[in-house]
């Protein structure tokens, strides 16, 4: 029980977090993603999502990059390597707490 | 599944959240299909037996180009672009082309070595749309229906009678029993199928313009 407790309180605060732990899954899932896939899948709004794709990129796991699709502005999101080896982390860790 | 494993589902779903990967399957299917006739029903020596490669190839470059460029226009100003990882695109592509070559090789195999695949033909239908609702119904609940439908089509295929399958092919039921029944069940499956894949696709398409418009420049 202790161990679990244990487990629990070291979980990845940055990823843990809902909003954030559903942009990880998604990013994990693909290459790269635009921020209007996210705003669509998650159902956000557009500031919250921004505060969540600015912690994790403070934290390293996301790396944005600002381009042009044709006339267009595009803003292309990617999980780092660090982001997914923290995302594999927080699983496993989930999974053996529950 | 647990929440997250739905979530590191969403993007394979997402493919097809447009139709457009039934609608490309769809012209495929029903392309090749009606090129098959064209080719069962004409003299030996028609150009159509010598192209026919090219024919298959130009098809498939049609709907990849074609898809991208739907995509391109349409999707990704709506609902947003992703990009599928390598790994996860050659995983698909050998795995479709194992199948593939699997098929073509019992096919080839059974006309030369005259082997009944009746039974073959009559699970061909159950496999494929438990992998249709697998990789499609599954986020899309009203695609169980197209489902069933595959999985009933192959059923009354392999129950249609050799002569009416060898009428189809062009072929002799007397001469040739198994490849006027290949042949005519490979051709009625390929239209049945392209169709089914076009109207569900077609559905999706429709009511995915209906529901979504292209994003304000400031959600970019």
């Amino acid at each position: 029980m202790k161990s679990q407790i244990r487990t629990i309180a070291d979980l990845d605060r940055v990823i843990h977090e809902p909003g954030r732990l559903m942009i990880a899954a998604l990013l994990f899932a693909v290459e790269q993603a635009d921020f209007l896939y996210l705003l669509h899948e998650t159902g956000m709004n557009k500031g919250t999502l921004s505060s969540h794709i600015s912690r994790l990129e403070e934290a390293g796991y996301v790396e944005v990059t600002k381009t042009y699709r044709g006339k267009v502005p595009q803003t292309l999101l990617r999980l780092t390597g660090a982001g997914r080896k923290a995302f594999t982390q927080y699983r496993r860790k989930l999974k053996e707490a529950l | 599944m647990d929440e997250v494993g739905k979530l590191l589902d969403r993007p394979k779903q997402y493919y097809n959240i447009d139709g457009l990967g039934e609608l490309g399957c769809g012209i495929l299917s029903l392309g090749y299909g009606l090129f098959m006739w064209l080719e069962m029903h004409s003299p030996a020596t028609a150009i159509w037996h010598k192209i026919s490669i090219f024919i298959l190839l130009g098809l498939v470059m049609v709907i990849h180009y074609g898809t991208k460029a739907l995509k391109t226009h349409v999707t990704y100003p709506r609902t947003g672009f992703v990009e599928y990882r390598k790994d996860a695109r050659l995983r698909n592509l050998i795995i479709g082309g194992a199948l593939g070559g699997l098929t073509s090789l019992t096919l080839a195999l059974s006309v030369s070595h005259h082997w009944d695949i009746s039974t073959l033909l009559l699970l061909f239908g159950p496999v494929f749309a438990i992998g249709y609702g697998y990789a499609i119904a599954r986020a899309v609940r009203w695609k169980w229906v197209i489902a069933a439908a595959f999985a009933l089509t192959s059923v009354v295929i392999a129950f249609l009678p050799t002569d009416f399958l060898a009428i189809l092919a062009n072929d002799s039921p007397a001469a040739h029993p198994v490849r006027a029944r290949i042949g005519g069940t490979m051709l009625i499956s390929l239209l049945t199928y392209g169709a089914l894949f076009i109207v569900s696709g077609g559905i999706s398409f429709w009511h995915y313009l209906r529901h979504t418009e292209p994003a304000a420049l400031e959600n970019l």
